[in-house]
C-alpha cells in the first residue's frame, strides 16, 4: 500500500480579524479600543489523497478552499491540526518539497511581463536547477500539447488572457512536480480555453501519474477531470467521494422533462413545476416517487416525450450550502478578544 | 409637468472666481479625508524635522569651514533654507499631487470622468488633490524663515514683505506651470513615472542660491526648471538683492509660462480626445 | 533521461520528478552561478525596455552629488583652494565617482516589499525552492550591468565640466571593482532587513527615514568624511556605513594606501558576515509572520 500523497488531519486555520464599523465616530473609537472576531477558515478538516488522484474542491467563497491549499502548499502555518504532503510537512518549505510540487493560482502571474515565455522558462530552468537535456524535452512537449509554439516567443504581455494562462501552465509543470494545487486555473477564460487546460491536466495526470487538487467554481472543470470531490463550506467538510455520489447523497429528487402533444396542461398535480418553456414542462419529484409518477403521465396524458434526469450538480450544490447555512450557527461567532 | 432639460443652475456667466471656489471645495474635502490619519501627521512631523535637522547639519558643516558662500553668509542661507523648505511644502501639498493624479488618469484612461463635467479641465485637475500633512513643511518653513529673518541686521518692512510673498506666489505660479508642461506630455508619451524622483533631485539644488552655480547650470535652474525663481528669488527680495529688473523679468516670465502652458495643455486635451476612440 | 510513466489508473506510482544536474559540490556551484547568470540576463532584457525612464532616473540622480560639488568647490576656492584635504578638482572626482557607486548601490526600497506582499509576488517566491534574496541580488545585478553602461557617458560629460584630479594605480581599479560589488551586497542587506519590518508594520517611512540620514552623513555620501567633525569620523568607523561608500570612492581616486585598501574589504567581508546572519533569523521570522497572517 503506497504512501498517501496528502494527509490531513483535523486541519484548522483561524485569522484573528479587526472589527470595523463605518463612520467617524467608530474610526476614533477604534483608536481606543481595538476589536477582533476569530474567523475560522478551516474548521477542522480531514481526509486522505492517494497519489495520482484527481481530487476538486467545491465551496463557495470564503468557504475554506484556498485557505487548505495554501496551508497544504506551506505558505500557511496551520493553528492546528497536521498535514503531511509527499511526507514532508508543507510549512517547513523544506527545498525538496517545494521541487516537486506547484501551484498555479487564476489570474495570478509568475512568468516575467516584458520578455518572451521562453526567456522566463529559462530562469525556472536555474532555479529548479533541471538537467538541460530532459527540461528542453518537457518544455516542448507542454508547448505542442498547448499549441503554443508561436506564441512563446512574443511578450507575454502581448498574449491574451486564455494564452497567457496556457503559458503560466508549462511553466508551472517544467519540474514535473509530483503534487499540481491548482486555484481557479481556469478562472476568466473562455470556454476553448477552459477545455485545452483541462485536457492539459488530465494528460499530465495521465503522463505523470500526479496527484491534483483543483478548486473551481466551474462545475464543468470538476466534472471533466476529478473523480472525487471534496465539498468544504465554512470551513468544514460536507461531503468527501466520488462525484456520482454527490447527488444521490444531497438531492433525492429527479427532474422529469414532459412535452405534451397538444399544447400545455397543468401538471402541478404530478409535482412541483420548475418551469413551462415552448411547451415542455420540468418538474421536480422525490427519488422515490419517480417512476410512479412518469407511469401515471405516460398513462393519463398525450405525451409527445418524456426525459428523467437527475437534477444540474449545481443545484445540488446550492442545496447543500442553502442546507448547510440552515442547519448551522453562524461560524466566526465573535469569540476571544471582543469587547461588546 | 415638472421641467425638461437640463438642471437648472445657479448664476451662469464667466465667475473669475471659481477656480478659488472650486480649490475651497476640494480643499475642504480632501482635508477632511486626511483629517482622520492622524498617524499621518505624527509621520510627516518625524519626516520634516529629519529634513530640518539633515539641512542644519550641512549648513554647519559649510560654515564650520568658511564665514560665507558666495557672498551669502549663513543667515542668509538660512532664510534660503526656509524658502526653499516652504516652497517645497506648497508643491508638494498643492501641486505634485494634482499631476500624480493627471498621470495616473492619463494612463488609465479615467481623465474621461474629468472632461465630463461642466468645469473647465485645467483647473479640476489643478485643484482636486490636497494633502494636507505636507503642509506641515508650509510652517517648518515659515519658522525658519522667521528664525533668519530675526538674525538678520536689516529686519523686515512691510515694502518688503509684499515683495517677498509676490515673489512667492510668482515662484509658485512658475513651478506649477513646470509640472503642468512636463504631465501634458504624458499625453504622447504615457510612462513617466520617474518624474516625480526627477524633478525631487532637481528641486534639491534650490537649496542654495542658484548663484553659486557654473553659468550653464545656473541658466537651466532658472529657465528650465525655474527653481531659481520658485527659491532663490523670493530669499534675494528678503536679503535685499532683488533689483526691480528682476522682479519685471519674474513677472513677465510667469505670465508667458501660464501662456504657454494653456497652450500645450489644450494642445495635450485635444490629442487625447482623438485618441480616445 | 526517464520516460514517463503512462498510468491509466490513479494509484499508480508517479514519475519521478524532473531530473536535476546532480548533487555533489561541482554541480551545486555549476547550478549557483546558472541561477545567477539566468536571472541577470532576465533583468538585463526587461530593463533595456526602458531606456528613456532609466536615463531620466539617472540624470536625476546626477542633480544630488552635482549641488554637493558646487557648494564645496566654492567653500574650497574661498578658503585658498582647499578644504579638509580636498581642492575643487579632488571634490570633483570623488563626486563624480559618487555616482557611479550610488547607483550600484540601489537595492530594493521597503516600499518594494509592501508591494510584493501585497501583490502576491511574494506567495509566488515562497513557493520556489530557492531563497528569495538571490532573486533580489541576482536580478538588481543585471540591472547595475545597465546602469554601469548608462553611466559612462554622464561620467565623461561631467569630467569635462568640473576636470576632477586624481592619482589612480592598478591596485586601486582593482579593489575598486571589487569594492562596487561588496557595497552592493552590503547594501542590499541592509535593505533586506529594513523590508522585512514591513511584516510587522505598515509604517516602516520612519525606520528607513532614520536609517536614510544615519547614511547620509555617515557614510560620505552627503561629504567626504574627512569634513565631518571627529567624533562622527569616530562613529562612522565603527558603523557598516562607510564601507558603501566612502570606501569605495576614496580607493578609486588614490585616497587610500595599500593596507588601508586591504583593510576596507575585510571591513567589508565582516559587515556582509554580520548582516547576512541577521537577515537570515529575521527572514525566518518574517515567514514565520506571514505564514500565520496570511497574504
Amino acid at each position: 500500500m503506497p504512501e498517501p500523497a496528502i494527509r490531513v488531519a483535523d486541519l484548522r486555520k483561524t485569522f484573528r480579524v479587526p472589527v470595523r464599523e463605518a463612520g467617524l465616530a467608530a474610526a476614533a473609537r477604534s483608536l481606543f479600543r481595538r476589536e477582533h472576531r476569530d474567523v475560522h477558515a478551516v474548521d477542522g478538516v480531514s481526509f486522505t489523497i492517494e497519489p495520482g488522484e484527481v481530487v476538486g474542491f467545491l465551496g463557495p467563497n470564503g468557504a475554506g478552499k484556498t485557505t487548505t491549499l495554501k496551508m497544504l502548499s506551506g505558505l500557511l502555518y496551520p493553528t492546528a491540526g497536521e498535514a503531511i504532503v509527499l511526507g514532508n510537512v508543507p510549512s517547513r518549505r523544506q527545498s525538496d518539497f517545494l521541487r516537486r510540487i506547484t501551484m498555479v493560482m487564476g489570474n495570478r502571474n509568475q512568468l516575467q511581463w516584458d520578455l518572451p515565455a521562453l526567456d522566463s522558462f529559462e530562469l525556472i530552468r536555474a532555479i529548479y536547477r533541471l538537467e538541460p537535456t530532459a527540461f528542453r524535452q518537457t518544455r516542448d512537449e507542454f508547448i505542442d500539447l498547448l499549441d503554443l509554439r508561436e506564441l512563446v516567443s512574443k511578450p507575454v504581455r502581448n498574449l491574451s488572457l486564455g494564452e497567457r494562462m496556457k503559458m503560466e501552465f508549462v511553466g508551472a509543470l517544467l519540474h514535473r512536480p509530483q503534487v499540481l494545487f491548482l486555484d481557479e486555473p481556469t478562472l476568466g477564460l473562455d470556454v476553448t480555453m477552459q477545455k485545452r487546460i483541462r485536457s492539459f491536466v488530465a494528460e499530465y495526470n495521465r503522463r505523470f501519474g500526479a496527484t491534483v487538487l483543483l478548486t473551481s467554481h466551474y462545475m464543468a472543470d470538476v466534472q471533466a477531470l476529478c473523480r472525487r470531490v471534496i465539498v468544504i463550506h465554512h470551513g468544514r467538510i460536507l461531503f468527501d467521494g466520488a462525484l456520482a455520489d454527490l447527488s444521490t447523497r444531497f438531492d433525492s429528487t429527479k427532474t422529469i422533462g414532459v412535452t405534451l402533444r397538444d399544447g400545455t396542461a397543468d401538471l402541478s398535480a404530478y409535482g412541483e413545476v420548475l418551469s413551462t418553456e415552448e411547451g415542455r414542462t420540468l418538474l421536480r419529484v422525490s427519488r422515490g416517487d419517480a417512476p410512479d409518477v412518469t407511469t401515471r403521465l405516460l398513462r393519463d396524458l398525450p405525451v409527445l416525450d418524456l426525459t428523467i434526469e437527475d437534477p444540474p450538480i449545481e443545484d445540488v450544490i446550492e442545496r447543500v450550502f442553502a442546507d448547510a447555512r440552515d442547519e448551522r450557527p453562524t461560524a466566526g461567532a465573535v469569540a476571544g478578544g471582543g469587547r461588546e | 409637468m415638472t421641467g425638461t432639460g437640463p438642471a437648472p443652475t445657479t448664476a451662469g456667466g464667466r465667475d473669475l472666481l471659481r477656480p478659488l471656489k472650486l480649490f475651497g471645495l476640494f480643499f475642504r474635502i480632501g482635508a477632511l479625508n486626511e483629517l482622520q490619519y492622524r498617524a499621518n501627521l505624527a509621520v510627516q512631523l518625524f519626516q520634516s524635522a529629519l529634513a530640518l535637522g539633515t539641512g542644519l547639519a550641512v549648513l554647519g558643516l559649510v560654515f564650520g569651514q568658511t564665514t560665507n558662500l558666495g557672498g551669502w553668509t549663513q543667515s542668509e542661507l538660512l532664510a534660503v533654507m526656509g524658502v526653499h523648505i516652504l516652497m517645497g511644502g506648497v508643491i508638494r501639498t498643492a501641486i505634485q499631487p494634482n499631476m500624480e493624479r493627471l498621470m495616473t488618469d492619463v494612463r488609465q484612461g479615467t481623465l474621461d470622468f474629468v472632461l465630463t463635467k461642466p468645469e473647465d479641465a485645467q483647473v479640476m485637475i489643478s485643484v482636486r488633490e490636497f494633502r494636507i500633512w505636507q503642509a506641515v513643511d508650509v510652517v517648518v518653513g515659515a519658522i525658519v524663515l522667521a528664525i533668519a529673518v530675526a538674525q538678520l541686521q536689516s529686519g523686515i518692512g512691510l515694502g518688503p514683505g509684499l515683495v517677498f510673498a509676490g515673489c512667492l506666489l510668482l515662484g509658485a505660479v512658475m513651478i506649477y506651470c513646470f509640472w503642468l508642461i512636463l504631465t501634458t506630455a504624458a499625453f504622447w508619451i504615457v510612462r513617466m513615472d520617474e518624474l516625480h524622483e526627477l524633478f525631487d533631485g532637481i528641486y534639491q539644488s534650490g537649496r542654495w542660491p542658484v548663484t553659486i552655480y557654473p553659468g550653464w547650470l545656473r541658466i537651466s535652474l532658472t529657465y528650465l526648471v525655474p527653481i531659481a525663481f520658485a527659491v532663490t528669488l523670493p530669499a534675494e527680495a528678503l536679503t535685499s538683492r532683488l533689483t526691480i529688473e528682476t522682479l519685471a523679468l519674474a513677472a513677465a516670465f510667469a505670465v508667458l509660462l501660464l501662456v504657454v502652458t494653456r497652450w500645450f495643455w489644450r494642445l495635450g486635451l485635444r490629442n487625447y480626445s482623438g485618441a480616445s476612440a | 533521461m526517464t520516460s514517463p510513466t503512462a498510468s491509466t489508473a490513479p494509484g499508480a506510482p508517479g514519475a519521478p520528478t524532473a531530473p536535476t544536474i546532480g548533487t555533489g559540490p561541482l554541480a551545486s556551484i555549476r547550478g549557483w552561478v546558472d541561477l545567477y547568470v539566468a536571472t541577470m540576463r532576465i533583468s538585463i532584457a526587461s530593463q533595456i525596455q526602458y531606456r528613456v525612464s532609466n536615463y531620466f532616473y539617472m540624470i536625476g540622480m546626477v542633480t544630488e552629488p552635482v549641488i554637493y560639488l558646487v557648494v564645496w568647490s566654492t567653500v574650497a576656492r574661498q578658503q585658498g583652494g582647499e578644504v579638509g584635504g580636498f581642492t575643487p578638482g579632488e571634490f570633483a572626482a570623488y563626486y563624480i565617482v559618487w555616482t557611479l557607486v550610488r547607483n550600484m548601490n540601489i537595492a530594493l526600497t521597503p516600499w518594494a516589499w509592501e508591494e510584493r506582499v501585497r501583490g502576491g509576488e511574494l506567495s509566488g517566491m515562497l513557493l520556489k525552492p530557492v531563497h528569495p534574496i538571490h532573486n533580489d541580488l541576482a536580478g538588481l545585478a543585471g540591472w547595475k550591468a545597465v546602469v554601469i553602461v548608462l553611466w559612462l557617458p554622464i561620467a565623461a560629460f561631467l569630467s569635462l565640466i568640473f576636470q576632477p584630479t586624481y592619482s589612480i594605480e592598478p591596485i586601486d581599479v582593482v579593489v575598486f571593482l571589487v569594492a562596487i560589488w561588496g557595497a552592493y551586497v552590503l547594501r542590499s542587506m541592509f535593505l533586506w532587513l529594513l523590508g522585512l519590518v514591513t511584516f510587522w508594520t505598515t509604517r516602516v517611512g520612519p525606520v528607513f527615514d532614520i536609517f536614510f540620514v544615519a547614511e547620509l552623513l555617515l557614510s560620505g555620501r552627503l561629504v567626504p568624511l574627512t569634513l565631518m567633525p571627529d567624533w562622527a569620523q569616530q562613529l562612522a568607523d565603527v558603523l557598516p556605513f562607510k564601507w558603501t561608500f566612502s570606501f569605495p570612492i576614496e580607493a578609486l581616486i588614490g585616497r587610500l594606501p595599500a593596507d588601508q585598501l586591504l583593510r576596507g574589504l575585510g571591513m567589508q567581508v565582516l559587515w556582509i558576515a554580520i548582516s547576512a546572519s541577521i537577515v537570515a533569523a529575521c527572514w525566518r521570522l518574517a515567514v514565520r509572520r506571514f505564514s500565520a497572517v496570511g497574504g
